[in-house]
């Protein structure tokens, strides 16, 4: 007589398999038992069946205690207890992908078989991809290692009524299972101590039925939920590296002052992004997919403006930096090396520090007052500053002398012209030079028809500046569609809503002054209507002219407003100007060029970035210690799995969000705009728009995964959240429950 | 859909109790993804918010073979089998003296569909015309689950059980109703896939007196050949697709829609699931009984809205 | 004491009520009732009575009839109820569970026909159904046994040794509808009979314990033999119950069995109920005619006393039992355990069973007689014998 004894999880179709061995050997006139040992399975718990054949008719009715062979359906169930009785010598099948080398030291007196069936079974689609059903495949490998012939095993299956699919896997795992013929011991088995043998059961009468449960699920599972965490798209564009999700989430929490401390740790310019920057992260928000960016723009706003934190020196170092250029990148670097305890010195050409920040973005965008909070902020770190010393070639090479480090940010300070025949002249005026002008209240336009040529933000500024300083129209010609514009969005939005009129696809050619009527000069402005080609070097359809299409405008004032480029005269002849990279020439120090001279970007957020990337870079050579770059994480957080991955929409669950529109905040009526350059967006009054951050591929402790967890064993402790693997049965609804990605399925 | 629970703010949730005190504890052997292991799990949450405990009264259904073996049980809380018939009646004993005895705790029958809708109906009806100080919450994953897989009358048309092979032709029994009909204090309808609005109405039902009937969509992954870890939002597409709609019935006279269905279409729900076969479902008929359904509730609850 | 001419299921209701209202000083009584002719006046008396400390709940089956009361029993509260019949087939299934559960609920049957045919006269077979359900069983002849019974039945039940369900049985009709002088104990003597009940495996509402959900086969085979275990204590306990109830109540409830002239009886009758009544008055009438016969009347029937009864029947030769109740294919049940009871002590015994009375049928003193003279006659005992069928003819018709 042969007896085998089948370990397997509900569900997986043990009692099937015994049935199915039982059968092969009924059908050459053996005589056969198969059963189960049958309490209160369920899907995924340790159960075990039984098979036995002889050749005389079987008179035994009890349970198999000494098997000749046993089969393990799930390798998770691989144990001890397996071998218990099995008799030496006699096999023992494992479904599973390792050799059945694997087992050897576990079971020295034992002769092995391996068989991937749950692979098998997945391909054959038998199953669910959880609980695939495994029997089939294994009745095929069974009959190989007891040396059944495979149309015995076929017959077998065909008789159960078991067709195609389940043949198919029987087949092949009858090819596929490995052998090892021999045990690497020969002997009999340890014996195991037997197990106390209780006279009796517990009382009832006496309070018995309150013990705890002795049973460990985690034994079930074969796949557990492990924690990761991946890169939001908001903080992987942030040009300044800000941890976007951080400090929405501390606002979401009504923690501003947290918040701003997040976003102090890269930018110390919060209020002013909150107001001046576009915003590249809103552009990247996966919310969009649901019902429109979070208000990131204003939320930043928000923190900078109502956080309460003053920032200071986290050490004391001795070394002196001396950094060329008081704009956003300049005082960025300046405020980082001071955090890192640097001595840095600012020297800055003009007569006051903050380069365009002061005087590049007229007051209704980003009032005087919040530039001065930020920078104060900024010097309050104890940063020596210069102003009036313009730095050439010559002194230069006299402060890489007297530092450890120089750092150049002296941004674009040559602004693009555009031949139109009058340049030079006082009918065209640069936009930048206007808006300083405009800052300085040295200018008024009263009764001006104004046409400013560009689509950026100077463009708008100058545009929105010239109508609230009395113009009578003002018009936007600008080359290619609006799609291209490199303003804000809502810049643009604002100049049209307030009255400026904005020629798309229009190319001004020739400018020539006529007769004045008056007071003003007149001027004649020739254009030209354009279409959009090819996309060019910069990734934008290219525009190009249509034939006889020019048409004319008249104007009294024309502003150009087409960019600017570095001046590089400060460092010396042929030095290729790129970021990150040290400049040559000058003694041993460290000399770098940052922001918009290094990486013409033109944003606020860039010009952050690199002051901070220099900062970091400097630190780390003179210090020689590890900074991270970037600064997606949340420290507290516990990950298994960092995941340098950006997380995509379709890898939230969107539907489980509520849907609400973003908060856009109120804004100056527009018939007071033409009046003031008082800012035109009062911000938003709370932070609730906070909460619409979907927090992507980051545990925001929302905690719906401990919510659901069946078993309840899946805890938040701190900022922790505890799988408790021990009784985890591995349902993976922690997975598909997670609104954010940030909980997956781990194979066994 | 809108989740009750925006999951976007961090909400306060009570520390789950340690593995001695909850409910359900770990070690428990119900089958991974068991609807009824998170209701279990929500409601001990929802009674330790309350500050509440209570005696489970459990007649024969998975909830009961959940205890486990003697003498260990997977219950946190004094837990009592009954017949599959009894466990109304079994309560209406326990609380009687709870009440004699002027003693705190809820007693809670707890379940599943077989011991609601069928064999224990009777018993059931009883216990609410007397209107025993109970709490009855059926869990109803449709289907004699614990026998392996039967029809009950709470399974849905089309679906296969083991004793409906080609697909139930009946639909499922309106349990709601019936149970709104015995002028109960409150009757409710609860999803574990809107934890608030569970929450919600366990808290509401702690502080009525008399019987109320909860009646919790309970997703039985084995017997709905489904994947263990869609359970949830299994259910939260029954109810997006008013399959099973939430509401409130005060005094049999009252009403009130907790969610909002959000007009989903319940194919969705039939197609994740592997007792549904595409040619056994009647998708037309399926759609017409879901709206058929919402325009009742909406009609009954504009007539007679409940001022809770 | 007062004595009243009343029925039995008075008897049985007055008694259910004091001995619930005895538990007011602990935690309380509830019962649920569900009526069924001819228990109907039991339930009607207990839904009646103004519990100081109780409820009767009015359920829709039998089947609740018993789950409310198991209930209260979990919750520690003094529990009972009545059935009969059809009623007690249909709570069969809560009748085992209160059994195996150790519950100490007493119920008063009123034996019954089990239908069809539909027939509400005498006839044990509706509790004899119940036999093996791990519930103690009396079977009384008169309303004071029944009373007596009842209240003695709370006692034992109780006790911590026993802790098993009881069930007093009454003829449907013979005893239940029959008017007659009956002792009706004061509360404060059944007070001071029944101590307030401290349940020990009661349900605690901070104690996490499960009651009755599985159990593997060592665990499970062990609460059987707890039962057992119970079960051989029974006669010593009833023994203390019946002193206790002598001395407060002063009137004897009765031995588990009770023998008329067996001391030299050759010819013994074995009977219950209304039966052993009239049996009783024939071997009275025949001893006087110095007939050597005797009379066994088997009070207790669960646990059967298999040892007082071989005592009674040790001069005997012959023993006739004589069963109101019939096991199909079998026999008489009755007559089974008795053949049991002696197998290996007295193999020369001749155990003849006689089936009679069934269905309400009047076993008279002819009847008795009928049974005598064939047990006289027979050589050997043979298949059970079917008796006073045509008297069943002449009467109740």
């Amino acid at each position: 007589m042969i007896e085998i004894r089948i370990h397997g999880r509900g569900g997986q179709g043990g009692v099937t398999l015994a049935k199915l061995i039982a059968t092969s050997r009924f059908l050459q006139g053996l005589s056969v038992q198969a059963f189960g040992l049958y309490a209160a399975e369920r899907s995924g718990a340790p159960i075990q069946a039984f098979c036995r054949y002889a050749d005389e008719p079987i008179t035994n009715r009890n349970l198999i205690y000494e098997p000749d062979h046993v089969i393990v359906l799930d390798p998770t169930l691989v144990g001890p207890v397996i071998a218990t009785g099995l008799k030496t010598g006699g096999w023992i099948l494992v479904n599973s992908p390792e050799p059945p080398g694997e087992f050897a030291n576990q079971f020295a007196r034992y002769r092995l078989a391996t068989v991937d069936a749950t692979t098998i079974a997945r391909d054959n689609n038998l199953g669910t991809r959880s609980v695939p059903i495994v029997n089939t495949a294994l009745a095929g490998a069974v009959g190989r290692m007891l040396a059944i012939p495979l149309q015995e095993i076929c017959a077998a299956l065909e008789h159960l009524g078991f067709k195609g699919s389940n043949l198919a896997a029987a087949s092949r795992a009858y090819e596929e299972v490995r052998l090892v013929e021999s045990p690497r011991e020969v002997g009999p088995p340890e014996a195991l101590g037997a197990p106390a043998d209780e006279r009796r059961g517990p009382s009832l009468l006496e309070g018995a039925g309150a013990a705890l449960p002795a049973l460990k699920t985690g034994q079930w599972a074969t796949e557990q939920p492990r924690r990761r965490q991946m890169i939001p798209p908001c903080n992987h564009i942030c040009p300044a590296g800000n941890n976007v999700q951080g400090f929405l989430n501390a606002l979401a929490r009504d923690e501003p002052d947290e918040a701003l401390e997040i976003l102090l740790r890269t930018t110390p310019f919060p209020s002013i992004c909150g107001r001046a920057c576009p915003a590249p992260c809103m552009e990247a928000c996966n919310r969009i997919e649901l019902d429109g960016a979070v208000n990131v723009r204003q939320m930043e706003r928000y923190a900078g403006d109502h956080g309460v934190v003053t920032p200071a020196p986290l050490a004391r170092r001795d070394e002196r930096i001396a950094i060329v250029g008081s704009g956003p990148a300049g005082l960025t670097a300046a405020y980082h090396l001071a955090r890192f305890g640097y001595r840095a010195k600012v020297f800055e050409s003009g007569a006051e520090i903050g380069g365009l920040l002061r005087s590049g973005i007229p007051e209704f965008r980003l009032p005087e007052d919040v530039v001065a909070r930020e920078i104060d902020r900024i010097l309050g770190l104890g940063i020596e500053v210069e102003t009036d010393r313009r730095i050439d070639r010559q002194t230069l090479l006299g402060l890489a002398r007297d530092h450890d480090a120089v750092l150049v940010a002296t941004g674009l300070q040559e602004q693009r012209d555009l031949q139109l025949g009058m340049d030079g002249t006082e009918a065209v005026v640069q936009g930048i030079d206007f808006l300083d002008h405009v800052h300085r209240g040295d200018v008024r336009v009263d009764g001006e028809s104004v046409v400013v040529i560009g689509g950026g933000n100077t463009a708008m500024d100058a545009a929105r500046s010239a109508l609230r300083l009395g113009a009578r129209s003002v018009r936007v010609v600008y080359r290619r569609s609006r799609q291209e514009m490199p303003a804000i969005r809502e810049e643009i939005h604002d100049a049209a809503e307030e009255g400026v009129s904005i020629d798309l696809l229009t190319q001004p050619v020739a400018l020539h002054e006529e007769p004045s009527d008056g007071l003003l000069r007149r001027y004649r402005l020739t254009c030209r209507r354009m279409e959009l080609g090819e996309p060019d070097e910069s990734g934008r359809r290219a525009p190009m002219e249509i034939p006889d299409s020019d048409f004319e405008l008249t104007c009294n004032r024309v502003i150009l407003a087409l960019g600017q480029s570095p001046d590089v005269s400060v460092f010396p002849e042929g030095t290729e100007v790129r970021e990150g990279t040290q400049l040559l020439g000058l003694l041993e120090t460290p000399l770098f060029a940052i922001g918009d001279l290094a990486t013409h970007d033109g944003t606020i957020a860039a010009a952050i970035g690199s002051g901070r990337r220099a900062a970091v870079h400097i630190h780390r050579v003179l210090s020689g210690a590890h900074v991270r770059i970037t600064e997606h994480a949340d420290e507290y957080c516990d990950v298994d799995v960092w995941c340098d991955e950006v997380i995509r929409a379709d890898a939230l669950k969107l539907h489980l969000f509520e849907r609400q529109a973003a908060a856009e905040g109120e804004s100056l009526p527009i018939i007071e705009r033409r009046s003031t350059f008082d800012e035109v967006h009062m911000g938003l009054e709370d932070a609730t728009e906070a909460a619409r951050c979907l927090s992507c591929g980051v545990c925001n402790e929302c905690d719906l995964c401990c919510t659901y967890c069946p078993e309840g064993v899946l805890k938040r402790v701190g900022h922790r959240l505890e799988f408790d693997y021990a009784y985890c049965k591995g349902c993976g609804v922690c997975v598909t429950e997670c609104p954010r990605s940030v909980i997956f399925m781990s194979h066994l | 859909m809108t989740a009750t629970t925006a999951p976007g703010r961090l909400q306060e949730r009570p520390e789950i109790p340690c593995t001695e005190e909850c409910l359900l504890r770990p070690g428990n052997t119900n089958c991974g993804g068991c609807g009824m292991s998170v209701g279990l799990t929500m409601l001990g949450r929802a009674l330790a918010d309350a500050g509440d405990t209570c005696t489970l009264v459990i007649p024969a259904c998975c909830g009961i073979v959940t205890a486990g073996a003697f003498p260990t049980t997977s219950y946190g809380v004094p837990t009592i089998a009954t017949t599959f018939a009894s466990s109304p009646a079994v309560a209406s004993g326990v609380a009687t003296i709870r009440d004699l005895n002027a003693e705190p705790g809820q007693v809670i029958c707890w379940a599943g569909d077989g011991g609601t809708y069928d064999i224990g109906l009777a018993t059931l009806s009883a216990a609410a015309e007397r209107n025993e100080n109970i709490i009855y919450i059926c869990y109803d994953n449709e289907i004699y689950g614990n026998t392996g897989g039967q029809r009950s009358s709470a399974t849905p048309a089309g679906a296969r059980t083991t004793t409906t092979p080609w697909g139930k032709i009946q639909d499922k029994k309106d349990i709601m109703s019936i149970m709104a009909a015995h002028r109960i204090p409150y009757a409710a309808s609860l999803s574990i896939a809107h934890p608030d609005d569970f929450a919600h109405k366990i808290s509401t039902a702690l502080l009525i007196k008399g019987m109320r009937f909860l009646l919790l969509h309970s997703p039985c992954p084995t017997g709905w050949k489904a994947e263990p870890a869609d359970s949830i939002e299994l259910v939260r597409l029954a109810v997006a697709s008013s399959l099973f709609p939430l509401y409130e019935v005060f005094d049999g006279a009252t009403y009130k829609i907790n969610v909002e269905p959000d007009g989903s279409d319940p194919a969705e729900y039939f197609h994740r699931q592997g007792r549904f076969e595409a040619k056994q479902i009647d998708l037309g008929a399926a759609r017409r009984a879901c709206s058929e359904r919402m325009q009742r509730l909406r009609a009954l609850a504009e007539q007679y809205p409940s001022c809770t | 004491m007062p004595v009243q001419v009343i029925t039995g299921n008075h008897a049985a209701g007055y008694a259910l009520s004091v001995a619930g209202e005895a538990n007011r000083t602990a935690r309380g009584v509830a019962c649920g009732i569900y009526p069924i002719t001819p228990q109907t006046e039991i339930v009607e008396y207990v839904a009646q009575f103004p519990f100081s400390k109780g409820r009767v709940v009015p359920v829709e089956s039998e089947h609740s009839a018993m789950a409310v009361s198991m209930g209260a029993s979990m919750n520690g509260a003094r529990a009972f109820t009545a059935s009969s019949a059809n009623g007690l087939a249909y709570m069969a299934e809560n009748v085992m569970v209160a059994g195996y559960y150790r519950l100490p609920i007493v119920m008063v049957a009123v034996n019954r026909t089990l239908g069809p045919p539909w027939n509400i006269w005498a006839d044990q077979g509706d509790t004899l159904m119940l036999r093996d359900f791990a519930w103690l069983q009396f079977y009384c002849e008169d309303n004071q046994e029944v009373l007596d019974t009842t209240l003695l039945a709370f006692r034992l039940a109780e006790d911590r040794r026993i802790l098993l369900p009881a069930l007093t049985c009454m003829d449907a009709f013979i005893v239940s509808h029959t008017q007659t002088g009956t002792a009706l104990p004061e509360q404060a003597d059944v007070d001071r009979f029944l101590p307030d009940l401290d349940l020990p495996h009661r349900m605690h509402y901070d104690e996490a314990r499960t009651l009755g959900g599985l159990a593997w086969p060592h665990e499970g085979l062990s609460m059987r033999l707890e039962i057992d275990e119970a079960m051989k204590r029974v006669a010593d306990v009833y023994q203390e119950c019946r002193e206790s109830f002598t001395e407060i109540f002063g009137r004897d409830p009765g031995d588990v069995i009770q023998t008329f002239a067996t001391d030299d009886a050759k010819l013994v009758l074995v009977a219950s109920g209304t039966i052993a009544t009239t049996a009783r008055e024939v071997v009275r009438q025949r001893r006087k005619a110095g007939e050597k016969i005797g009379l066994v009347k088997l009070k207790m029937f669960r646990p059967f006393p298999e040892a007082a009864l071989r005592e009674a029947c040790q001069a005997a030769t012959r023993v006739a039992v004589l069963d109101r109740n019939y096991a199909a294919g079998a026999g008489g049940i009755f007559w089974q355990d008795t053949r049991a009871a002696f197998q290996g002590h007295r193999d020369d015994l001749l155990i003849q069973n006689y089936l009679t009375g069934l269905c309400g049928g009047d076993v008279t003193p002819t009847v008795i007689d009928e049974i005598l003279a064939d047990l006289t006659a027979r050589a050997n005992a043979g298949d059970p014998v079917w008796m006073g069928i045509q008297t069943s003819k002449e009467t109740l018709q």
